[in-house]
C-alpha cells in the first residue's frame, strides 16, 4: 500500500501533522496531492513548546515540511475497498499489493482528533517529552 | 525498483527517525521516497531515570525525509525485552 | 508516435479525475486576493500580509507586510514584537504554511491534560 494512497483515502478525516519545525496542527484533511502538500479545516495548531496555541478555519501546509501524521487507525481499511475496485476496473495485474493481507478489525479503536480525552498539544519537540495522545484502549494482541 | 524494504512489509519494525525518536509498529507500506506506513504503531522514549516509555500512538505515516534508520524487529527476542529496566540516554536529532 | 498517443489518451480516460488532481493545484490562492494571510516560512520567519499576487509556484505579492519578530535566541519563538516592512515579494520555494488571518486566533489549551 502506498502512503500517499492512505493519505489520500484519509479526506475528510482528522488528523494530527507534525511539520519538521515541531509545530503540531490537528484538523480534518480537505485535500492533498502528489508531493503531500495539504489543506485542512478546523485546525488547532500548537506551538513547538506545546504552551501556545491558535485556532484557524483552515491552512495549507506544504508537504515537504511535514515529519509525520497520524490518522485515524479504521482508515486503513477503507483503503484496501478502494484500491479493489480500482484493479477491478483497470484489470491491472500488477497493481493490488496487500491484497491477500485483509484483516477484521474492531471499528473505531479509541478517539481521535483532539476531542475531550484526544490528548493534544503539550510536548516539547524531544524524546521523552510529554504524551501527545493518550488512547484509553488495550492494544490488541 | 527494489528497495530492500519489500521483505519488510508486515513485519514489525524499528524505525529511527531523524528528531531521535524511535517508533516500532507494523509495516504496511512504503514508497521510492521511503514515506512508511506505519501501523498499531508506539514510540519507545527513553530515559536514564525510568526505564523505557511505551506510548500508544496507532496508524501513522512518516515522511521519508525524517527516516534515519529501518530495522525488521526480532518478536521473539524484543517479548522477551525488559523495557523497565532498560535506562539509555534519548537520542539526539540528526544536526543538517 | 501516433500509437503511443493514443495509449495514453486511454489510460488517461480511465482515471479522469485523478488526472484532474495533478494538473490543478490543491490550493486556489484567489479566494485570498485582497485578504489579510499569514504565512509561515522555512527556518522559522512569520509574516501576514494583504495578498496582492501569486503564481503556480508559490511565489507571493504582499502588501502592507507585518512580521513577527522572533525570540533571539530561539527562532521558531514568536515575541510580541512586529515590524513592518511593506510591500513584498515572497519566495514560493521558502513558504512553510499559508492561511487566512481571518479567524486566526491564540487559543487557551483546548487539550484536556490526563496526567
Amino acid at each position: 500500500m502506498l502512503p500517499l494512497s492512505l493519505l489520500r483515502t484519509a479526506q475528510n478525516h482528522p488528523m494530527l501533522v507534525e511539520l519538521k519545525n515541531g509545530e503540531t496542527y490537528n484538523g480534518h484533511l480537505v485535500s492533498c496531492d502528489n508531493w503531500m502538500n495539504i489543506n485542512l479545516r478546523e485546525v488547532i495548531c500548537t506551538s513547538r513548546d506545546g504552551d501556545k496555541f491558535w485556532k484557524m478555519p483552515e491552512c495549507y501546509i506544504r508537504g515537504s515540511t511535514i515529519k509525520y501524521l497520524r490518522i485515524p487507525d479504521e482508515v486503513i481499511d477503507m483503503v484496501k475497498e478502494e484500491t479493489i475496485i480500482k484493479n477491478k476496473q483497470s484489470r491491472d495485474p500488477k497493481g493490488g499489493r496487500g491484497g491477500p493481507n485483509q484483516r477484521n478489525r474492531p471499528a473505531a479503536r479509541g478517539n481521535f482528533g483532539g476531542g475531550p480525552g484526544g490528548g493534544g498539544g503539550g510536548r516539547p519537540n524531544k524524546p521523552g517529552g510529554q504524551k501527545l495522545f493518550q488512547k484509553n484502549k488495550a492494544k490488541p494482541s | 525498483m527494489a528497495s530492500g524494504l519489500d521483505s519488510f512489509v508486515n513485519h514489525t519494525v524499528s524505525i529511527i527517525t531523524s528528531d531521535g525518536r524511535n517508533f516500532i509498529g507494523t509495516l504496511k507500506g512504503f514508497d521510492q521516497t521511503i514515506n512508511i506506513i506505519l501501523d498499531e504503531s508506539h514510540e519507545r522514549v527513553y530515559s536514564t531515570t525510568t526505564g523505557v516509555e511505551q506510548v500508544m500512538l496507532g496508524l501513522h505515516i512518516i515522511r521519508g525525509d525524517n527516516v534515519a534508520i529501518i530495522g525488521q524487529i526480532d518478536e521473539d527476542i524484543d517479548n522477551r525485552l525488559n523495557l523497565s529496566s532498560i535506562k539509555a540516554e534519548p537520542l539526539n536529532p540528526v544536526v543538517h | 508516435m501516433a500509437s503511443g498517443d493514443d495509449k495514453r489518451k486511454s489510460s488517461g480516460q480511465l482515471q479522469p479525475e485523478r488526472e484532474k488532481k495533478r494538473k490543478e493545484s490543491i490550493l486556489d490562492l484567489s479566494k485570498y486576493l485582497e485578504k489579510t494571510i499569514r504565512v509561515k516560512f522555512a527556518g522559522g520567519r512569520e509574516a501576514s500580509g494583504i495578498l496582492k499576487g501569486y503564481d503556480p509556484l508559490l511565489n507571493l505579492v504582499l502588501d502592507s507586510t507585518l512580521e513577527y519578530q522572533r525570540d533571539p535566541d530561539d527562532p521558531y519563538k514568536l515575541t510580541e514584537d512586529t515590524r513592518e516592512l511593506g510591500l513584498v515579494v515572497c519566495r514560493g520555494t521558502s513558504v512553510v504554511l499559508i492561511c487566512p488571518m481571518d479567524g486566526m486566533e491564540p487559543i487557551p489549551n483546548p487539550f484536556i491534560s490526563q496526567d
